[in-house]
């Protein structure tokens, strides 16, 4: 057949389905009448299929860790060295900065958390001054050993020269106030209410 | 990497023929890419740069190992011309075994531009352009390459039917 040397240089390119649509028409046509042709095609299809079923499958395990090692082992230029080194200077510097301002945050919260208690502490003691007994039997009992205490307080007015007991309740026994100046403390002893 | 190792690895198996040397230039291939990455302009899509690189190294490889006379351009094309035609039978009765390795004996005969086209065709599943594009050649140069790979394995393969 006249036209099987045309077409063949085609079969190819028809089977991959890479013709224009004119051209891929005109090898269709052709193939319907030419078994020769059809069976080269044939052939085409059986080669295309025995390829991709040699075709070898290359383990690629590692095959990155080996690439990136091969990278690591390249020799840098001095620009990209001196980048480098700027780079984790600067990293470095920031997380120094990181980590100051954490501590300093713990620091502050820390101080904010416990300025109380340590005030508290400070003025603990062995002459704790500072409370507000509202407790039944204990504030009656209380306030009387106030009340003695307020009477046989002595010891420390004799020792604290600024600590004073600037009012005590006659009329009502129960209850007693006094403050002690230098220590800005004002101690209420009050009764149980009926 | 693992989105284009397997193909870089195919490319360059395609070319070389051997899979310890195909590892080797893929890998070859991703430290050029590294190192050339600056150089890489937006022109065509970055697979198709790392495919080509892939193709070149491979076959510089080839060439330089000196295991084939390279044919090209015309040379190649009249190699057409001198194989017999054989159209018409099937090589469908030839046991899988011995046309394998057949198959396998015949594309070493092939020059690597030959080899690549075809194994990037039939195996990667590449389009022409494609193949123009890693190979760097006229999309004309591919057809008429696949051509004569095509030819070339289906009368090896024939020759072995035949026997």
């Amino acid at each position: 057949m006249a036209e099987c040397g045309e077409i063949g240089m085609m079969l190819g390119a028809f089977e991959d389905s890479e013709l224009e649509p004119n051209e891929m028409q005109e090898v269709a046509f052709h193939l319907a009448r030419c078994e020769s042709c059809a069976a080269v095609l044939a052939d085409y299809s059986t080669l295309g299929r025995d390829l991709r079923s040699i075709a070898a499958e290359p383990s690629l395990a590692g095959f990155s860790s080996a690439v990136i090692a091969r990278v690591d082992r390249l020799p840098q230029p001095v620009l990209a060295r001196l980048a480098r080194f700027l780079r984790r200077q600067a990293d470095a510097v920031g997380s120094g900065f990181a980590w100051g301002g954490a501590v300093a945050a713990v620091a502050v919260v820390t101080i904010i958390l416990m300025t109380p208690y340590a005030e508290q502490f400070a003025n603990r003691g062995p002459h704790s001054t500072t409370s507000i007994a509202n407790t039944g039997q204990e504030a009656s009992a209380g306030a009387n050993q106030v009340a003695q205490a307020a009477a046989s307080e002595p010891t420390m007015a004799d020792n604290d020269s600024h600590a004073d007991i600037s009012r005590l309740e006659s009329e009502n026994h129960s209850v007693a106030v006094w403050s002690e100046p230098r220590r800005d403390t004002t101690v209420i002893w009050l009764p149980d209410q009926p | 990497m693992e989105r284009y190792q397997r193909r870089v690895v195919g490319v360059a198996l395609a070319v070389v023929h051997n899979q310890d040397d195909a590892i080797e230039l893929a890998q070859e291939t991703f430290i050029r890419a590294f190192e050339n990455l600056a150089k890489f302009e937006s022109r065509s899509s970055f697979s198709t740069w790392l495919y080509r690189i892939a193709a070149n190294l491979a076959i510089d490889f080839w060439r330089r190992e000196g295991r084939h006379v390279v044919l090209h351009g015309e040379d190649a094309e009249n190699e057409i011309g001198k194989m017999p035609t054989s159209q018409g039978d099937s090589f469908k009765e030839v046991s899988r075994s011995e046309l394998s390795a057949r198959l396998k004996q015949a594309l070493e005969e092939l020059t690597p531009e030959h080899r690549a086209v075809i194994l990037l065709r039939e195996v990667e599943g590449m389009s022409y352009d494609e193949i123009s594009d890693v190979l760097q050649c006229p999309r004309g140069t591919v057809m008429s390459r696949l051509h004569y790979a095509r030819t070339h394995l289906r009368n090896i393969l024939k020759d072995v039917s035949g026997s």
